[in-house]
Order: C-alpha cells, then structure tokens, then sequence
C-alpha cells in the first residue's frame, strides 16, 4: 500500500501547483479587465480625481505584483484578505455563500445518486426492451435541455401558472432549510442533467457486466437475481460513473452560477457574479483557491474510489 | 391452516423421484453401478435454421471422465453448455436435457480468470453460494458456517492457505490459483457433474499435467467430469469415454480405449493422425551467415510502479538466428519467451547488450528503428482476435503493412495483400469479412499474412498455434515449413512451450526462469538433452503423450 500512499502524495503536491496555477491565472485575468473596483465603486459620479482617491485609499494605487504578493504572504497565515467593495474579510463572505450551496449540493447528490443509478440498473437490466427505450430516450431528451432553459420553463409553468411553489428564493436569506418549498424547483433543474449522464454511464457499464462471464458464473451457481446485479455486476460498471459523480459534486459545490442566479440563491455562486462584477479581486481569488482546493480532493478521491472498483488498473498520477 | 394440502395435490407424490426416474430404465445401455447423474437425448440446437449441433446424445456417470473431442467449432463448447442449462441466444432447442439432480453443474471454463469478478475479492461468489446453503442455521451461526463450508471447498481443491486467499482480488493470484478457485466453487456448489471447456488449452506441459492430475482427482470424488477439449493428450490421459464431434454430429462415440486403437470413422483416424504427425524441417542446408545475433542481452522488469525496482527477466549471452532456418525458443510460462521476442522486435524497451541484424545493431525500440528495421522483423501474436481491429475487413488491414513499410500504392498493395492471403487459404470472400467472423485458425493466417507483407527477414511467431486445435495447427505449422522452403530471405523465431511444435525446428535453444539453459540443432537437443531442465520439460510431454498422467 506504500504505492498508494506516494500516489497521494503526489497527487496533492500536484494539486497544490495546480490550485496555485489557478489563483494566478484568475489574477491576471480580472487585471486584464478593463476598470478595477475603484471605477466600480465611484459608480455615478466617475469623475477622475474621486476614483484616484478611492485608489489610493484601496492601495490599488500600487504595482499589480506587490499586491499578489502582499496577499499570497497574507494566504499563508490563513488570512483570506479583505473585500475591496465593503471591507468585510473573505471568509465571512465564503462562509455565507458555503451555506445555502452545500445544502443544495447535499440535497442534490443525495437525490442523484439512488436516482442515477438505480435508472441506469434498471435501463441495463431491460436493454432494448420497452422500459429500456423509455428510461434512454428521456434521458437523452432532458440531457439535451441547457440548465437555464429548464429553469425558465419549470418557474414558468410550476411557479408562475399553476402557483405550487415559490418561483424564487427571494426574501429568505441563508436560512434556505425553513423553506423547504422554495428548494424544490432548484434541485429539480441541478439534477436533471447529472442523473441523465449518471444513468447513461451506469446502464452503459451494466449492460457489459450483465453479459460478463462472471455474472453468468454467479447466476448458473443459483446466486438471486437482485444480488446479481447489485453486488456482482453494479461493482464492475462503477468505475466511470465514480468519475462523473466527483465531477457532478464539484460542479454542484463550485457555486452553480445560472441556477443560484435565476432562483436567487444567495450561495457561492451569487458571491462569484457579485465579486466579478464589482471587480472585488479578494473574493474572487478567495473563491478560487476554494474552488481549486475543492476539485483537486474530489478529483482525489473518485481516482482512490476507482482503484478500489477497478484493482487490477493500478494507479498513476 | 389445515390438512387439506396433503390429499388435494396430485403433484405431490411424483416430486422426489423426478429426474432419476427419467434416466433410469430408458437410459440406454448402462451398467448398473454407474446410472448417470445428467445426460442428453438426441440434442439438436439450430441458430437461423442452421443445426450447430444435431443429434447428440451424451451421458455423464458419477466418477467417469466423458471426453468431447473435436475441432474448434465442432459444437463441442454448445453440448457442454446445454449440460448446464445454458444455450446461445436466438437458438431453437430440440431433444431431452436430463440436468444432474438439483441442477447443480460446475462449470469450468479455458481462461479461468473471466468467470472471477474482477472488482470483487475472491470471496465474494463463493460466500454467496456458501450462504445458500447455510439458511437452515439460526442467523448468528450462518456466518461462521459459510466461512468454514467456503474454506473446506478451497482445500478441497488444493488451496490449503485459504484465509489469505480469499482477501485477495483476482489479478492477484496466479493462473493455477485461479483455475482452483473456480474448481473450489463447483466443489462448494455440490457439483455432481463439472463440466471443463478446454482446461489445457495454451498451457505448457508441467501445467497440463498438474490440472490433469487435479481433473483425476474431482473424478475420484464421484464426480462427473466432462472434458470439452481438443488436446488429445489430455484426452488420453483422462477419458473413459470418448465423443468425437464434426461439424455438430457426434461421428464416433465410445470407451476411450477401444477408440485410440481401432478408430471405425475416418475423421478420428484423422484427428488422431494430425496429432503427431509433423514433417521436421530437417538439418539446416549448409551453415549460412547469421541473420540475427543476440549478444550479452539482460532484460528487465519493473513491478510496482516507477519506484519498483526493475527485476532481470531474461539473460541470453549469446544466441543466433541463421539464413533460411528456423529457431525454436523453448520454455515453461514465464520463462522470458516471450520478453525475449518482445526485445527483438523493440517492444520491449529496459534491456542491454546488443541485438544484431546483419551485422548492424538495431536500435531497443519500435520508435527509434527506421522503416527497413521496422519491416525487417516482423511479429505474429499469440491472440491473433485481439491483434486485429475489429470494425475494419482483415483485407484492409493486411495490406496497411505494405502501405506502411513498403511505401506501396493502395490499389497494388490491396492486390499483394488479396495473393498473399489467397495463398496462405483464405480466398476473398473470407478476407472481405470483419475479425469476428473469421475463426482463430483463419485469423491467424491472416496475421502471418500481414507480417509476410512486410517481406521480413525474421519473423517471430509467438505461441501462434496454442490456441489451436490439432488440425487447425497442423495446417498452420505446414504453412510455415512451405514459406520457410520458398522464401530463402526469411528466418523464422518460433516461441513455443510445445516440444512436439520444437522438434519442427532447425534450432532449439531451452529458457528456464530467464536463462538460457540450452541451445543447439533440434535433433541433438531432442535426443541427447543435457540440461537437467530440458530433461525434466521432456519426461512431462512424453507423461502426457503416453496417456499415464493419473
């Protein structure tokens, strides 16, 4: 297991580099944009002499490089620096933001994966017959739907027409939890795609299992159909769905702009548009190295959860 | 609840007797002591209107070994499968299958390693049939009796250290471990018949005995064996009664003994005559200048990743291939056979000392030779199915190599590739198709045919003919001989472990464990072998040959 252990190592070595890779690369750009959060600031009145003093007063006044500096030394001790905009630390922000999207994540991956693998199970297990059909067809047909447009559709013809649910999160703040109502449309619109492109692989992977000598093996030595699929085939066709999970999770976790943004969801996402916009390059690089941190130990983990499924690959990093 | 049950249901009383009241009197001509425990009546299983297998009929009988006997695609694979219940999909099934009683048939097949799951550790189907059969026992004892039944088993088939087994995944034992564990499941099933599908087939002799060995010994248990094979020396060691299949028919049928002495149908006296009858390629005419010259050539390995250290596989010191011969490297599995034609044709990068054609070193790898080397040694694999792409016509990809390393035109080199292949007996109509409707026997003509094209001064044919049966391999071993005699440029390296495929050869040198043991013309080494190893690898072959391997 020592090999397992230096790949690890290795592994988070490496996404240290690339998380640092990241920060900069996310640093130049928003020093490529044109205006900075003086300008933003200044707002109406974009008169020179008032935005050099919000300048000066930002320390925006000196060179990029020193500033990178002063806030990767800052990083270092665990200090995340200050908002440009409103002066509060980054860490309260991320920490507001973290809330509201970890808990449509949870409810998100909590619903996907019964959902993503116990359609492709059941796709597999009735390949090319009628249910089969029916479960691949919708998917295929929902997967091809973009997350904005469903969005709109659902509010329009859930919310606004027959009036179940609320169309937006508008008004409950970060305590999402005391409104459950309000959570519904959202999940529903995250979900959608991830349980498609999960089902597909699940099935995918299945269907190979199921005509697999192994699985012939356990079913002529009377092992019960159920047990079959779950225990002997569902472990060999994991492996590639185990990758889109970790993929989805990242996705769901790294602020899911167009669904916090249409249902007004105060959550990392919305934290990043407001940032960018207000060319608030604190929280902008704050949400990066969260982000890139985030990726770097789930991309970790599907890889460690793959070797488990597949032994024989080895690993490599 | 009351008792109406017990006098209402007409099914009861014939339940018990079931399947044994079948075979019994209407069995056929069966001596008494040994009642079959599953047989076969008149079986006809026809795929589109066409009788892959018509009209068999087969018996098992507890402690007998029942040899199928015949060419790949003689239906021998399909009968053993009816055996279990199991019949290709789409397939119109006709006759009686009388299944052992409770259905409980083992099933063990060529590569072991396919019916073991390989995201699962080797427990895992073995607990599930061993708990099957623990569900009498009050909850809290189940666990520990399916332990102990599933330790039993793997003893039983000559796994003694099982605990440390059962944790381990299957890639991680070794071939002969897996085919046990596969045996192991049978025997915790309660198998009362197994039925075995080519157990031998592209094993090296001392392997072959041992399973032979191993086979004997489920035999002695009581136990049914069929043998789907068409190694006839295993056969011969093991059969009581023979079936000799053609074409789905079964033409010939009988005790084991009096078919090897008077066959009565002309395709076993065939399949028998095919077994040894090969035409050794006799002394090599005249000593010609070496093609190929291996010198101080160390061959390593690397385990465990890039920080693994790298293991010697392979030491030859010094070893030639002359002009117009053949040279036969004989060894067990894992001998560096097949690490020592990988170095020669640069597929295998980690080794020293020099490997010289016509006197110039060729470079350690594919990617470093220019085109003349490339097309100047040339590889024929074991797996001939894996070595081509199966969505494109075998036409097609044959004549890529004159493409490639002749830089001929299309159309002239779809024209060689269409002789060669015609020429080596797959006419157009075949090379037209896609790999997977071609047989092995054909795929590895057109394999060699590809190789050819390239017009190699070496060809290395790597276990080409293991996967074969007796007359596919006879066919292809000729072919070699016939292209040795008319292309005077071209020298063959046969890798094989089969003494029988050796004794073809101009030039035998022996591996054992990575070492050059032995080496000089194949009728020195035949009769007069000094190396205690090449002894032993003879007496084993000649063990089998003689059918006394129980």
């Amino acid at each position: 297991m020592s090999g397992l252990r230096s790949f690890v190592a290795r592994r988070l070595l490496l996404g240290v580099a690339q998380t640092v890779a990241v920060v900069l690369l996310v640093f130049a750009l928003t020093e490529a944009l044109p205006g900075d959060a003086a300008v933003a600031l200044a707002g109406d009145q974009p008169d020179p002499a008032r935005i050099a003093a919000i300048r000066a007063a930002l320390h925006l006044d000196r060179p990029a490089h020193e500033r990178l500096a002063d806030w990767a030394v800052g990083l270092l001790h665990g200090d995340l620096g200050t908002s440009l905009t409103s002066g509060r630390p980054v860490s309260t922000y991320l920490a507001d933001g973290f809330g509201p999207t970890l808990l449509l994540a949870a409810i998100t991956v909590a619903l996907l994966v019964p959902a993503g693998f116990g359609l492709g199970v059941l796709a597999a297990r009735y390949e090319g017959r009628l249910v089969d059909r029916l479960v691949s067809s919708v998917t295929l047909a929902v997967y091809a739907v973009p997350e904005f447009a469903l969005g709109v559709l659902l509010v329009t013809v859930l919310a606004l027409r027959l009036d179940w649910l609320p169309p937006t999160a508008v008004g409950y703040g970060t305590d999402l939890l005391g409104h459950p109502a309000a959570l519904v449309l959202p999940v529903l619109v995250l979900l959608s795609r991830p349980v498609c492109s999960l089902s597909r692989l699940v099935r995918a992977g299945m269907v190979d299992a199921l005509a697999s000598p192994y699985v012939a093996q356990a079913r002529r030595y009377g092992v019960s159909g159920a047990k079959v699929r779950y225990a002997h085939a569902l472990p060999a066709a994991l492996a590639p769905a185990a990758q889109q999970l970790a993929r989805t999770i990242d996705w769901l976790l790294c602020g899911v702009v167009v669904v916090e943004a249409l249902y007004v969801i105060p959550g990392l996402g919305t934290v990043l548009l407001n940032a960018v916009a207000e060319r608030d390059v604190p929280v902008v690089q704050g949400l990066a190295v969260v982000f890139g941190v985030l990726t770097v130990v789930l991309n970790l983990g599907a890889d460690l959860v793959t070797h488990r499924l597949v032994p024989r690959a080895g690993v490599a990093a | 609840m009351n008792h109406e049950n017990d006098t209402t249901d007409p099914a009861a009383p014939l339940g018990p007797e079931g399947p044994a009241a079948f075979l019994g009197p209407g069995a056929g001509p069966v001596g008494p002591a040994s009642r079959p425990v599953a047989a076969i009546r008149d079986l006809r299983v026809e795929i589109d209107g066409r009788a892959i297998v018509d009209g068999v009929n087969l018996e098992a009988r507890p402690g007998k070994v029942t040899a199928l006997v015949g060419a790949s695609g003689s239906g021998k694979t399909t009968t053993g499968l009816a055996l279990l219940g199991e019949y290709p999909p789409g397939a119109r099934i006709g006759g009686e299958v009388h299944p052992a009683a409770g259905g409980l048939v083992g099933y063990i097949p060529q590569h072991p390693a396919a019916v073991l799951n390989p995201a699962r550790r080797v427990s895992a189907l073995l607990t599930d049939i061993a708990r099957s059969q623990v569900c009498h026992l009050p909850r809290g004892r189940r666990r520990a009796a399916a332990r102990e039944r599933v330790l039993r088993a793997l003893s039983e088939a000559q796994l003694p250290d099982g605990e440390a087994l059962l944790r381990r995944y299957p890639h991680q034992l070794s071939g002969g471990q897996q085919q046990r564990v596969v045996l192991a499941q049978a025997l915790l099933l309660g198998a009362r018949v197994i039925v075995a599908d080519e157990p031998t087939t592209g094993q090296d002799a001392l392997i072959k005995s041992r399973i032979v060995d191993q086979l004997a010994a489920v035999a002695a248990r009581g136990i049914a064996v069929v043998l789907l094979s068409h190694d006839l020396d295993v056969v011969r060691a093991l059969a009581d009664d023979v079936l000799v299949m053609r074409a789905g028919r079964v033409v010939e049928s009988g005790p084991a003994e009096r078919l090897w002495n008077t066959p009565r149908h002309p395709w076993t006296r065939e399949l028998l005559t095919a077994q040894r009858e090969f035409t050794p390629l006799g002394l090599s005419t005249g000593i010609g200048e070496p093609v190929l010259r291996i010198r101080d050539l160390i061959a390593r390995h690397r385990d465990g990743g890039a920080h693994g250290r790298p293991t010697t596989v392979l030491r030859v010191p010094e070893l030639a291939l002359y002009s117009g011969t053949c040279l036969a490297v004989v060894g067990r599995s894992g001998s560096g056979k097949t690490t020592l034609a990988r170095c020669l044709a640069g597929l295998h990068r980690d080794h020293e000392g020099e490997i010289l054609l016509d006197g110039t070193a060729l470079p350690r790898t594919l990617r470093t030779r220019d085109g003349a080397q490339l097309a100047a040694v040339q590889y024929v694999f074991q797996d001939s199915r894996a070595a081509f792409d199966e969505h494109r016509p075998v036409l097609h990809q044959v004549a890529r190599t004159a493409v490639r390393l002749r830089g001929t035109d299309k159309g002239t080199a779809r024209q060689k590739a269409l002789t060669t292949l015609t020429r080596l007996g797959l006419p157009k109509e075949l090379a037209d198709r896609r790999p997977d409707q071609l047989s092995g026997g054909e795929l590895q003509r057109a394999a060699l045919a590809r190789a050819l094209l390239a017009r190699p001064r070496v060809l290395v044919c790597d276990e080409i003919t293991s996967g074969l049966d007796t007359i596919n391999r006879r066919g292809l071993l000729e072919l070699l001989a016939q292209l040795l005699r008319e292309r005077d440029d071209l020298s063959l390296v046969l890798i094989t472990h089969d003494l029988d495929i050796a004794a073809l050869a101009h030039h035998i040198a022996v591996l054992d464990a990575g070492e050059l043991v032995e080496q000089g013309t194949a009728p020195r080494v035949l009769t007069t072998p000094e190396h205690p190893f090449t002894v032993s690898l003879m007496e084993h072959t000649a063990r089998l040959g003689m059918g006394t391997g129980r």
